[in-house]
């Protein structure tokens, strides 16, 4: 391995060496989950510590480990459909759809200029998702008829092509696929695209759904709690599946004339160790969350909140302890976990939890761990059960880990107005 | 002038494999055949390499092909300290992702099956393997759309990672392909795998620009051309 | 008629995908999990599924059945006991 190489240079000048520097805001959000449509039900929620888990009888004696999960409710289904008959056999799309539709309301509804002042060719696109339109693939297996654009969705860069059609977006469209930390790296990508002047305003969409295939996976995994989720609990059992989508509009911080979220920095890594379990000692997430420290050129002791993976199976929350411990030292900032709250929502949870802590931001409350009841003694003791009132909330580091031993973590701060 | 270069490429198809220094080798009359028909499955990890794999009979064929890529590199990853390779960047990106496996999983539920069933798991398999601790990331981009040279080039600029490794991989049963979507939809069917390892490296004699779909095609045509040295 | 030993240890080599093993392969005494065979968390599942399917034999207890997992020797004992 000696001999000098082919170098590259970079395409139009290297682009991704013309880094603008200036932070990228999250400038409005949209959502549909559990707890219903939109953001109000959202924060309704995250302020009463409220869980919208619920039993799903149709799963009933089919020899699933659990049948409890993060559904969205029936009659927005309804709603969702009625509004768009064309994809009422694209659930993916529709919860996908919905999710954008709000949050560009919430980008008008906030006064922002930017649907008006941005061209579509300077609009960009990022979809995050794990399964996307797996419900096609399903029904191919059964024999069933499927719509011909419920069975393109089932490949996620067609899914995300469609999305960007829909929506008026002529830029740059990407798909991010890389187990539950799809939502945060696909959040890392958005900004990059406006870092690097490749648009100056980016969806960022993260949709997974409650399908009978995950359900089925996680069964034979045998990492479901039957009761429902208990992130961070003494007597937790496994994991609760969610469906949703959680959207973004990212866009540069020009002037802080109001209050807004950054996005700071951000890492990723990957624990080497095992395809399904993640590495023991937590070294893995640590080394994500270091390294997105780093680039936000922020101290741990900085950190006002931790909004944890926090899953609720034995393993996760264990080695996440770990991972707080070695990152914080003594103590561990204030953590939490929103996996009781609407679900592990995959694809969508990197998404639909940084909008969590949008809202914890907003409000200035540190946020609870819905369906924790015990918390266990071994995790690093300033797990936060329930909500309270922030002193100062201004910095927060997201995390999430997946499957194929992959970790990814994100800075994001609080300011200006 | 840039500080980074294509050290190594690999490739392998149903037209053969190899690397930038072995060249594109045809394969043997008995695998080449089970291979145009589209049966991967007839490679072998033994038959390609002399080091161990730990339970490759597992694996999806997806996975195969990401992780058979990479060893085709043939770049000593064995020898790198654990420090160099906690620096290393891994970047895949699949245009059929890993539909062949989720329909492998709604035939036979099984838990090793299930962990198959994403696009990303190749790039566990691959950090699993080399001890790969690098940034990550896994794209589905459309066909000749690329991104995972940019984003590796975006880690080294940046200093998130010292070396990476890009692996494009694809694995679309042509039959299912057409069952699912229309002709122009269709990424056509068919299997491939390419990869390069990207470093620092200075006083290199040739510069590509960069293109964005250029991966598999640039993994092949450095295979079938070799890289040339400086000397 | 096969043995339980020749049946057994074929059906783990088939449920668990091995390659290059055969049933002399696997020693009675060697660990299955970790070192000796190196089996995984996955491959524990897997086998689990394949204890009910081919002998009813159904385990709550993921932990209780590792101790019944030790050893080659220790599983066969187990479905001995434990087959419908």
């Amino acid at each position: 391995m000696t001999a000098p190489k082919v170098a590259i240079a970079g395409c139009d000048g290297d682009s991704s060496r013309r880094l603008d520097a200036t932070p990228v805001a999250i400038a409005a959000s949209g959502e549909v989950t559990a707890l219903g449509l939109g953001r109000e039900r959202l924060e309704e929620a995250v302020l009463a510590n409220a869980s919208g888990l619920r039993d799903c009888p149709r799963l009933a004696g089919k020899g699933y480990q659990s049948t409890v999960g993060g559904f969205v409710p029936d009659e927005v289904w309804r709603s969702l459909r009625e509004r768009d008959p064309a994809h009422a056999d694209a659930p993916a799309f529709l919860l996908a759809d919905a999710a954008l539709r709000e949050a560009r309301a919430d980008l008008r509804n906030g006064g922002s200029s930017l649907l008006d002042n941005v061209p579509a060719s300077r609009r960009g696109l990022v979809l995050s998702t794990t399964k996307a339109e797996i419900t096609a693939l399903e029904g191919a297996f059964h024999q069933q008829p499927i719509s011909a654009t419920a069975r393109r969705h089932l490949f996620p860069a067609l899914l995300a092509a469609d999305l960007g059609a829909a929506h008026d977006i002529a830029g740059p469209v990407q798909c991010v696929s890389i187990a539950c930390v799809s939502g945060l790296i696909a959040l890392q990508q958005g900004a990059l695209l406006i870092q690097e002047d490749k648009a100056d305003l980016v969806f960022v969409v993260g949709v997974d759904l409650f399908s009978d295939f995950v359900l089925s996976g996680f069964t034979v995994l045998r990492s479901l709690d039957p009761g429902g989720c208990r992130p961070f609990d003494a007597e937790r059992k496994g994991l609760s599946l969610g469906e949703g989508a959680g959207a973004v509009a990212l866009a540069r911080r020009e002037t802080p004339a109001f209050p807004a979220l950054t996005v700071t920095g951000w890492g990723s890594s990957n624990d080497a160790n095992h395809l399904t379990g993640p590495s023991r000692d937590g070294s893995g997430l640590a080394l994500a969350m270091n390294r997105a420290l780093k680039k936000a050129g922020a101290a741990p002791r900085s950190i006002d909140l931790a909004h944890a993976h926090g899953t609720g199976t034995s393993y996760n929350d264990a080695m996440e302890g770990m991972a707080l411990r070695s990152v914080f030292g003594n103590p561990v900032p204030p953590y939490c976990s929103s996996k009781g709250l609407f679900g592990h929502t995959l694809g969508a949870a990197g998404l639909l939890e940084t909008i969590v802590c949008l809202i914890a931001a907003r409000h200035q409350l540190l946020p609870g761990t819905p369906r924790l009841q015990c918390p266990d003694p071994s995790v690093p003791d300033s797990l936060l059960q329930k909500p309270r009132p922030a002193e100062s909330l201004r910095r927060i580091l997201k995390l999430n880990a997946g499957f194929g031993g992959v970790n990814a973590a994100l800075v994001l701060e609080w300011g200006g107005g | 002038m840039s500080q980074f270069a294509i050290l190594a490429a690999s490739f392998i198809s149903a037209e053969g494999c190899g690397n930038d220094r072995t060249r594109l080798r045809r394969w043997p009359e008995t695998v080449a055949a089970a291979l145009q028909r589209g049966e991967v499955e007839a490679l072998s990890w033994s038959t390609l390499f002399r080091s161990e794999t730990s339970r490759f009979g597992r694996m999806d064929l997806l996975s195969r092909l990401g992780l058979m890529a990479v060893e085709l590199l043939d770049a000593g990853f064995e020898t790198w300290e654990p420090a160099q390779r906690d620096a290393v960047g891994v970047c895949v990106e699949t245009c059929s992702g890993c539909t062949a496996a989720d329909a492998q999983f709604l035939q036979t539920p099984l838990a090793a099956t299930f962990a198959y069933t994403l696009p990303s798991t190749v790039l566990g398999e691959i950090c699993i393997r080399h001890r790969f601790r690098g940034p990550i990331l896994c794209l589905l981009p459309k066909p000749g759309q690329g991104g995972s040279l940019e984003a590796a080039l975006g880690w080294l600029n940046r200093g998130e990672a010292d070396a990476c490794v890009c692996v494009a991989c694809d694995l679309m049963d042509k039959k299912f392909a057409a069952s699912m979507l229309s002709p122009q939809d269709a990424p056509g069917g068919g299997w491939q795998s390419g990869a390069v390892l990207i470093g620092r490296q200075t006083g290199a004699s040739r510069k590509y620009p960069l293109r964005p779909d250029w991966l598999p095609r640039l993994a092949r045509s450095l295979v079938a051309s070799g890289i040339r040295s400086a000397a | 008629m096969q043995s339980l030993t020749d049946e057994l240890k074929g059906k783990i080599i088939q449920a668990l995908n091995l390659d290059k093993i055969t049933p002399t392969d696997i020693k009675d005494d060697e660990p299955l999990f970790g070192a000796g065979l190196g089996l995984d968390s996955l491959d524990a599942l897997d086998l689990v599924s394949m204890l009910e399917r081919d002998y009813g034999i159904l385990i709550q207890d993921m932990d209780a059945a590792r101790q019944a997992f030790a050893s080659y020797r220790t599983l066969e004992d187990f479905v001995q006991r434990n087959r419908v």
